[in-house]
């Protein structure tokens, strides 16, 4: 006990230093992800509290509309565990190009450049850490971290109007909203979520505790609303859930819905996207990219329509 | 982490790292008024989450490369097997004897299926659905007009106690007794900061596209409040235009 109070009066009387240079690297770290997003203009992270709505299929697809409306777009695909932004867009196999002043991504359709932990793997290979700690859940949460913190630090993006971040599933006190956070100057988060009632209800979970996060909540996409037949193209419901109602209850907008087309899905399967801005689901997608703009230039809308 | 020397009331220096083994750092401090030394020697583990922060004690001494952690840390395929802390704290700790089955449980005592925080859920008197195990929510003070209840039932079961809840609040901040339709429509226009609206402010809301409207609300209602007003007047509402009107 009297150690302690010793030990209390000691150091308040005492400098800290940093001769480690512990603190001073971290702060570089910090000061270098500053700087490599100082030139995009527009960062949003792509999110859901639930696996398997889409996701990935929907980020690419924004990626590419806002791309076909002229804009310079960038792609960050950060689920390290699970990276399918590579092989959707027909970029697997490629890899980022390395130089002493950081990482060059590939370029992909449109002019996407893309970045993904999928560029580091073999061609069936999970990710897997060397060392000790391999299988420690709390080492792997910290070099996860560290890890998309070297994506965001190293990847030479360039100039871009547009950073979509393609971010793995999760809820509440998990990696997204906390991905999310080491983004300097984030936009705000497009959340994807299905018509059915299991995913809408972990959804509202993943929006409550990203605003608790501090952050914005553009609004909701709806992905697949319903069924396009690929015979004749008709469409038809495939959940009967509510997300307007979900919507209103957490006070954002419906970006838009989007069908479940086996057409478009196949080709992104492949590797090989179908590009042609003339095909429905596409321009759905499109209609979704202008609304987020809109949305990121709600200050000019208001002054014109207030 | 900083060492203090007791005797002279002081930190001691970081002086330098070296490797005494494979896996291990041995960090060296020295006191800079008696001279003292020591040196703090870490586990495999320990130096490998010093590591994975992505920095190097004492300072870096090349130039960073991109992507330094993540390509120095990815495991080729050829690499063996997992679970090496384990291995050394085996060895540390049981003296390399198999590790011990936990302590079976009492006769009779529920495993909870293997949940390790089954107990505590039991103990909360929830189940494991996380739901109170006597029963839903409470009965509503409020009575609801049938044609009331009946739109709330309408909606999905995740969205409704959400939304009864937000009703309640605003019939209980306003005074009523009985919740009816009208009642569920001012409801929506309530604002959350306590704010109200003028029909003319209102109107040039709606004039706002919807998908943007929200947006709009929160924005003009920040505005009223910064300049302490708590009605929103066609006033407040040029206010806002003239403002974003100057990000044009």
């Amino acid at each position: 006990m009297a150690i302690e109070k010793d030990l209390k009066t000691i150091l308040g009387k005492l400098k800290y230093s940093d001769d480690a240079k512990v603190v001073a690297q971290i702060t570089d770290q910090m000061k270098q992800v500053q700087a490599r997003m100082a030139g995009i203009k527009h960062k949003l992270v792509v999110m859901s509290g639930k696996g398997g709505v889409g996701k990935s299929m929907t980020t690419v697809n924004l990626a590419l509309a806002l791309a076909r409306q002229h804009a310079r777009v960038g792609l960050l695909d950060v689920d390290l565990n699970g990276p399918c932004v590579p092989r959707m867009l027909g970029l697997h196999g490629r890899s980022l190009t390395m130089t002493p002043e950081g990482a060059l991504p590939p370029v992909g359709p449109l002019g996407v450049k893309v970045a993904s932990m999928d560029f580091f793997l073999g061609a069936a290979s999970p990710v897997r850490w060397k060392g000790p700690m391999d299988v420690s859940p709390v080492w792997l949460g910290l070099m996860e971290m560290n890890v998309i913190r070297e994506f965001l630090a190293d990847v030479m993006w360039g100039e871009l109007d547009y950073l979509l971040a393609d971010l793995p599933p999760g809820a509440a006190a998990d990696k997204p909203p906390v991905i999310a956070g080491f983004i300097p100057d984030l936009a705000g988060a497009i959340v994807v979520t299905t018509p059915s009632e299991v995913a809408s209800d972990v959804v509202q979970k993943s929006v409550t505790y990203a605003r608790d996060m501090g952050i914005k909540v553009l609004g909701i996409v709806e992905n697949m609303s319903e069924y396009r037949c690929p015979s004749c193209g008709e469409l038809n419901e495939l959940f009967e859930g509510n997300t307007d109602a979900m919507c209103e209850a957490l006070d954002l907008p419906l970006l838009g819905r989007i069908p479940f087309d086996r057409k478009l899905a196949r080709t992104f399967d492949k590797g090989e996207p179908l590009l042609d801005e003339t095909y429905p689901t596409i321009q759905r997608y499109q209609d979704i990219a202008g609304r987020i703009r809109t949305l990121l230039d709600y200050k000019r809308v208001l002054a014109e329509k207030l | 982490m900083k060492f203090v020397c007791l005797n002279c009331e002081t930190y001691m220096n970081f002086e330098k790292v070296e490797k005494p083994g494979e896996g291990s750092l041995g960090v060296f401090f020295g006191c800079p008024s008696c001279g003292a030394k020591f040196s703090m020697v870490t586990n495999p583990g320990e130096t490998q989450m010093v590591s994975s922060l992505g920095v190097q004690l004492g300072g870096r001494t090349t130039e960073a490369q991109p992507f330094e952690m993540t390509r120095g840390t990815l495991k080729e395929e050829a690499q063996a097997g997992s679970g090496q802390m384990a291995a050394y704290l085996n060895e540390k700790i049981q003296g390399g004897q198999p590790v011990a089955a936990s302590t079976p449980g009492k006769a009779g005592e529920k495993s909870g299926g293997g949940c390790p925080f089954s107990a505590m859920v039991a103990e909360m008197g929830l189940t494991s659905s996380g739901k109170p195990a006597n029963g839903g929510p409470g009965k509503s003070e409020f009575s609801w007009s049938p044609d009331a209840q009946e739109k709330l039932d309408r909606l999905p079961a995740f969205v409704k106690p959400m939304v009864q809840s937000s009703v309640e609040a605003f019939a209980r901040k306003q005074g009523y007794q009985t919740i009816t339709l009208q009642v569920m429509d001012d409801s929506k226009n309530d604002s959350p900061n306590g704010m109200a609206w003028t029909p003319e402010a209102q109107q040039r809301l709606d004039n706002i596209p919807d998908f943007i409207r929200p947006m709009a609300r929160k924005e003009i209602e920040r505005l009223a409040k910064e300049r302490g007003v708590v009605t929103i007047t066609a006033q407040v509402m040029d206010d806002a235009k003239d403002k974003f009107m100057k990000f044009m």
